[in-house]
């Protein structure tokens, strides 16, 4: 901790030091901070932020946390220093994020978030999120109707720190319990990671051979189980995702994966970042700090028109 | 782009440390001796928090705002906003459909009781056809009767969970209080009088009310 505030001195000495020699920006800048790009849905939000801030004559400044506080805590101190008028961001933790967002603001920097809301209000100028809890509720919906009301499943949850795992999840067995003759027989972490998933189900699937249905906290863990599932000769299993990915969408087209939860991630990061521009503009901040989009389901009926985290019409 | 981060950090590092000076410097609080907040959460109650204002504030509400099933579905169709000022909550999320607060009134012309999310399709304009679906429980789809309510706001609660499981404890408070005593056998043709709420959906199925007060009349 000590060492962390060292360094954070250091680098706003060093900024103050450089600042007198370097010209003026041309352009503001906004940051734009998500987790690893190696999550197609985070790069969907990457690039649908950084076109929108381009497209309104922003700078703009791509980091990523790979999901360690620490490491955000750092990008937003570089935000900072560079003279970044907004952050957006999809942030890398409830709690931990709040500390990191209200510094930025002490800063004269306001912040955006997507995706991820923090257990706090007054700190970000807005929280734009997807309807997590609604979506779940329509994959596992769909779901429940797949597998007739009855047999084993196993839910793969994502990874714990990010509160949409949580909400997913119980939203998944928010519907999913009300039917007794739904039996989860496991249910484990993945952290997100379709290869972690893989393994995963591996496993589960000597322990619990006789189960139906796999419920996934997300597209990647469903593209992970499917595969392991197939290779298994199992692909009589019904998996259900969350995110509406590319990939999955593939699967659904292919008789793979049964069904999805499209979450509008491409719009959202481009509705954070006009706010932004409203708010550093003319300050004006949004009606609302926290504000839901809603998710849509997707299956067979739907899934051609799915492209990059938005439905084409 | 990590790389480059860290270049630009070990750089102005050692820019800082090359004697530049630290007077300008302010030093900041560090903020990690907060937290521990997360066991209020305990104290949270939605199922009580419903049982507390539904008969004072839900029902009356309900009441006063919801029109009959045939009216509300026709303006919600041909102008959703104007429907939404009338019977709707004009303080819902913007990105949110609309749900109104509706009564259906009718006969019962189909009934799904194998589901545990068990409906019956009611005929409100006497044509033998359904035109909405109601939801009897145990199990219920969405959070339509929170969602009708003006003074329930999602920046009123922590976060999407909480705000959540309030939604699913008006369900289950309309499960216990007035669905499970409804009849389960024999419903077709029976009359429905039901005052509720429903959110305008995309799909070709038939609206889904969930009800706040339901009666189910006896067998013809």
């Amino acid at each position: 901790m000590k060492l962390t505030r060292r360094m954070t001195l250091a680098a706003f000495a060093g900024v103050l030091a450089l600042g007198t020699a370097m010209p003026a920006y041309a352009a503001d800048l906004i940051a734009i901070i998500t987790p690893s790009h190696d999550n197609p849905f985070f790069k969907a939000e990457a690039v649908g932020a950084e076109a929108k801030a381009k497209e309104l004559g922003y700078d703009t400044l791509v980091l990523v946390h790979d999901d360690d506080a620490n490491k955000q805590s750092e990008l937003i101190d570089t935000a900072i220093g560079r003279g970044a008028k907004a952050i957006i961001l999809d942030n890398a933790g409830a709690d931990a994020t709040v500390a990191a967002v209200q510094k930025a603001k002490d800063a004269g920097v306001s912040s955006f978030l997507i995706d991820r809301e923090i257990n706090a209000t007054g700190v970000a100028v807005a929280q734009i999120v997807s309807n997590n809890y609604q979506g779940a509720q329509l994959g596992a919906q769909e779901f429940v109707k797949l597998m007739g009301e009855k047999g084993n499943y196993v839910e793969l949850v994502g990874k714990e720190s990010d509160t949409n795992a949580g909400i997913r999840s119980k939203g998944y067995h928010d519907v999913i319990d009300d039917y007794p003759d739904l039996k989860m027989v496991a249910q484990q972490s993945a952290n997100w990671s379709q290869t972690e998933a893989y393994s995963k189900m591996e496993s589960i699937l000597q322990a619990n051979p006789d189960i139906k249905g796999v419920i996934s906290g997300n597209d990647t863990m469903a593209m992970g189980a499917y595969a392991a599932l197939a290779a298994a000769g199992r692909k009589d299993v019904i998996v259900v995702g969350f995110d509406g990915s590319n990939d999955v969408r593939d699967s659904i087209t292919s008789s793979g994966i049964k069904a999805t939860v499209l979450q509008p991630a491409y719009a959202q990061a481009q509705t954070a970042v006009e706010q932004a521009n409203e708010y550093v503009k003319n300050k004006k901040s949004p009606e609302k700090e926290k504000q839901l989009m809603d998710c849509v389901l997707i299956n067979g009926d739907n899934a051609p028109k799915l492209e990059t985290f938005a439905l084409k019409n | 782009m990590p790389n480059k981060l860290t270049w630009l950090t070990l750089g102005l590092t050692l820019a800082a440390l090359a004697g530049l000076s630290l007077g300008a410097c302010k030093i900041l609080p560090t903020p990690s001796a907060q937290g521990g907040d997360s066991a209020n959460s305990s104290a949270f109650n939605p199922d009580k928090m419903v049982e507390e204002i539904w008969a004072s504030k839900v029902i009356p509400y309900l009441q006063q705002k919801a029109g009959p099933f045939a009216e509300v579905h026709a303006l919600a169709k041909t102008d959703p906003a104007a429907a939404g000022a009338k019977y709707g909550n004009p303080k819902k999320q913007a990105n949110s459909p609309w749900t109104f607060a509706v009564r259906v009134e009718g006969k019962i012309v189909a009934a799904n009781t194998q589901s545990r999310a068990a409906t019956i399709d009611v005929d409100v304009d006497g044509d033998g056809k359904a035109n909405a679906r109601v939801q009897i429980g145990p199990a219920m789809r969405g959070t339509a009767l929170r969602d009708s309510l003006d003074f329930v706001q999602f920046n009123d609660f922590t976060n999407q969970i909480d705000f959540a499981q309030f939604g699913k404890a008006f369900n289950a408070y309309a499960d216990k209080s007035v669905l499970s005593k409804l009849p389960r056998d024999g419903l077709e043709g029976r009359t429905a009088k039901v005052l509720g709420a429903y959110t305008i959906e995309g799909g070709q199925d038939l609206p889904l009310v969930t009800p706040a007060e339901a009666e189910i009349g006896p067998k013809p």
